[in-house]
């Protein structure tokens, strides 16, 4: 690609009157990868007829269809604020001191019904909107794992029970605001990508309605390229990581902690189903798997490839690493309050 | 990428997710309920794509016109990297030129999985890779409704093995029930399994009875069964992973159900 970027760019910078010749673009390699995927259907089709292959197709393409709906409820939030909420007023809405600010950011997640697809977008708009990183980002960790759908998933899910439900709230809660915390005490903006806090252009001109569009498309372009790449990982992993050994842990619980926090990494389940794996995993002890449904929701494949894809890669392989330390921590907390 | 490439890949992707949900075959993928969710997703980005691809049309003509390219050159997230590459005056246009990011790309492999692939509904292999059946151990606590008094109860597999693990008033014994699935080998036994899905095919969960009874060498992985038998009770133990074994007596291939999933 990059070769044809550059192509593109120096052919592009003469002027118009050079006779007209052959340009490559991103759009005719689109067509010659279209017709070459129609003229080897047969062959592509046979390659992946071995059963893990066929087993890891379904489930990357049940991934990918699961997650778009809440992609675009993102993107559409999203485009919703950057056309129609006044540059500021979220800033003026929320408490002017950032560690004050950060728990509201945190409650407010039980607002954003959706998985944490949902969330990378909107919380990169808030970030543009004027709204500290550190609120934001706490917004990003507790919008998926508090809001009213995955606590009634949970609470369904854990009949016998009940105190998943206080456990997995605070928990997440808590992995969220303590992020936001740290962000504010030892984050350094450098990290994030410039292009993710940039401003606003001025939006003089410009109908509500087209930057609404416009800005929705540009996100659901650029966060659902990322979303299909974590979906290519999770699906590797789901035909990979071997369920039988998870069975055999058993009362070893520092171990099991460790591992079902791995595998809610690997498997990036959407936080509205996590909790129905968690409770099929019955010959785990209840902390184990709690600390599977905190962790889920803040780090996973898929929400890794979002983050980095909206903030950029140096501040994902910086955030990931402490977000699962801390998640497993606040994880832990809560079970020995609630369990 | 050029934003007409994205337009087109977004339509494409649109399509994709009208085409499972309008033949039906998102139930491979996912659950019923989320169909008009998909409708819905497809439909905005087709719009999307459409409303982008206006604007483009519109701009480059008010271009050719010699009007003062204004908003409509960068997209107004502000994410164009190449700063001066969009400058007026630039003879090929804003929207012309290459983004900078390559991660759109990857939105082609949804969309030629889906119209050229087309992965089947989850199978044996799936069932073979978790030695666990699925048997729900919070339904023993609310009780279970009595059968109905026909002859041949027809029952989901999950039904099946949690009655048989979790109910003590053994109300499957000497009941003939009949089970629909298809046939996983392991070794030298033969099951009859379904996966139970809560949310998408990623969070697939066996489960499955072992047949005995009959010769079923005749019958290939995956094939649909419809089979009938009585339970051996007890059979469905911590020993035996909670996997019953069903007596057969009659089984039929049939054509695999339209949502092959259960729960």
């Amino acid at each position: 690609m990059s070769e044809v970027t550059i192509t593109g760019e120096i052919r592009g910078s003469r002027p118009r009157r050079t006779p007209p010749r052959l340009r490559i673009t991103s759009l005719e390699v689109l067509c010659v990868l279209l017709v070459a995927a129609l003229v080897f259907q047969d062959r592509l089709v046979a390659a992946l007829d071995v059963p893990v292959l066929r087993t890891a197709s379904t489930v990357f393409v049940a991934i990918c269809v699961q997650a778009l709906p809440f992609l675009v409820f993102g993107v559409l939030i999203s485009g919703a604020i950057a056309a129609f909420v006044p540059a500021g007023a979220l800033r003026r809405l929320l408490p002017r001191n950032t560690a004050l600010a950060v728990p509201v950011a945190g409650v407010a997640g039980v607002a954003l019904p959706g998985c944490e697809c949902a969330s990378v977008p909107v919380a990169r708009r808030l970030m543009q909107q004027g709204v500290a990183p550190a609120v934001a980002l706490s917004f990003l960790l507790a919008a998926p794992a508090v809001n009213p759908i995955v606590l009634v998933s949970t609470a369904v899910a854990f009949r016998d029970a009940p105190m998943m439900v206080p456990a997995r709230f605070v928990g997440s809660l808590f992995t969220a605001v303590v992020m936001g915390w740290l962000w504010t005490r030892f984050g350094k903006a450098g990290w994030i990508a410039e292009r993710a806090l940039r401003r606003l252009p001025d939006r003089a001109g410009a109908s509500r309605w087209s930057v609404f569009a416009e800005t929705a498309r540009h996100d659901l372009v650029e966060a659902g390229g990322f979303l299909v790449l974590g979906g290519v990982f999770a699906a590797a992993f789901n035909v990979l990581v071997p369920a039988a050994w998870l069975e055999t842990l058993g009362a070893q619980v520092v171990l099991a902690v460790l591992v079902m926090a791995l595998v809610a990494v690997v498997l990036a389940l959407c936080s509205e189903a996590d909790a129905f794996v968690a409770m099929s995993m019955t010959a785990l002890p209840l902390l184990p798997r709690l600390v599977f449904l905190v962790v889920g929701p803040a780090v996973d494949v898929k929400l890794v490839a979002l983050q980095a894809g909206a903030f950029g890669r140096s501040f994902a392989a910086r955030f990931a690493p402490v977000t699962f330390v801390v998640a497993i921590g606040c994880a832990v907390a809560a079970g020995a309050v609630f369990l | 990428m050029r934003r007409e490439t994205q337009n087109v890949l977004l339509v494409l992707l649109g399509g994709a997710l009208l085409k499972l949900a309008l033949t039906g075959t998102y139930l491979r993928y996912v659950k019923e309920s989320l169909q008009p969710w998909l409708v819905g997703t497809g439909a905005v980005m087709i719009l999307l794509a459409v409303v982008g691809i206006a604007r483009d049309l519109r701009g480059g003509r008010e271009q050719g016109e010699g009007v003062a390219e204004g908003v409509a050159g960068g997209p107004p997230g502000g994410d164009s990297p190449e700063g001066g590459h969009t400058e007026s005056g630039h003879p090929e246009g804003a929207h012309h030129h290459e983004h900078g990011s390559r991660s759109p790309w990857m939105l082609l492999l949804p969309v030629l999985a889906v119209f050229l692939i087309s992965p089947p509904a989850l199978g044996a292999d799936t069932v073979n890779r978790s030695d666990r059946n699925a048997a729900q151990e919070s339904r023993a606590g609310s009780g279970f409704a009595p059968l109905p008094p026909d002859e041949v109860v027809p029952l989901t597999i999950t039904e099946f093995v949690t009655r048989t693990a979790w109910d003590d008033s053994g109300s499957l014994d000497d009941r003939t029930v009949r089970l629909t699935g298809f046939v996983v080998r392991k070794e030298q036994n033969v099951y009859l399994a379904r996966l139970a899905i809560s949310c998408c095919a990623a969070d697939a969960a066996p489960v499955k009875a072992l047949m005995v009874g009959q010769d079923f060498s005749a019958l290939p992985d995956d094939q649909w069964v419809e089979a009938t038998g009585r339970v051996v009770p007890g059979s469905a133990t911590k020993d035996t992973a909670y996997v019953p074994t069903f007596t057969v007596s009659g089984v039929t291939p049939v054509i695999p159900p339209e949502d092959t999933y259960e729960g």
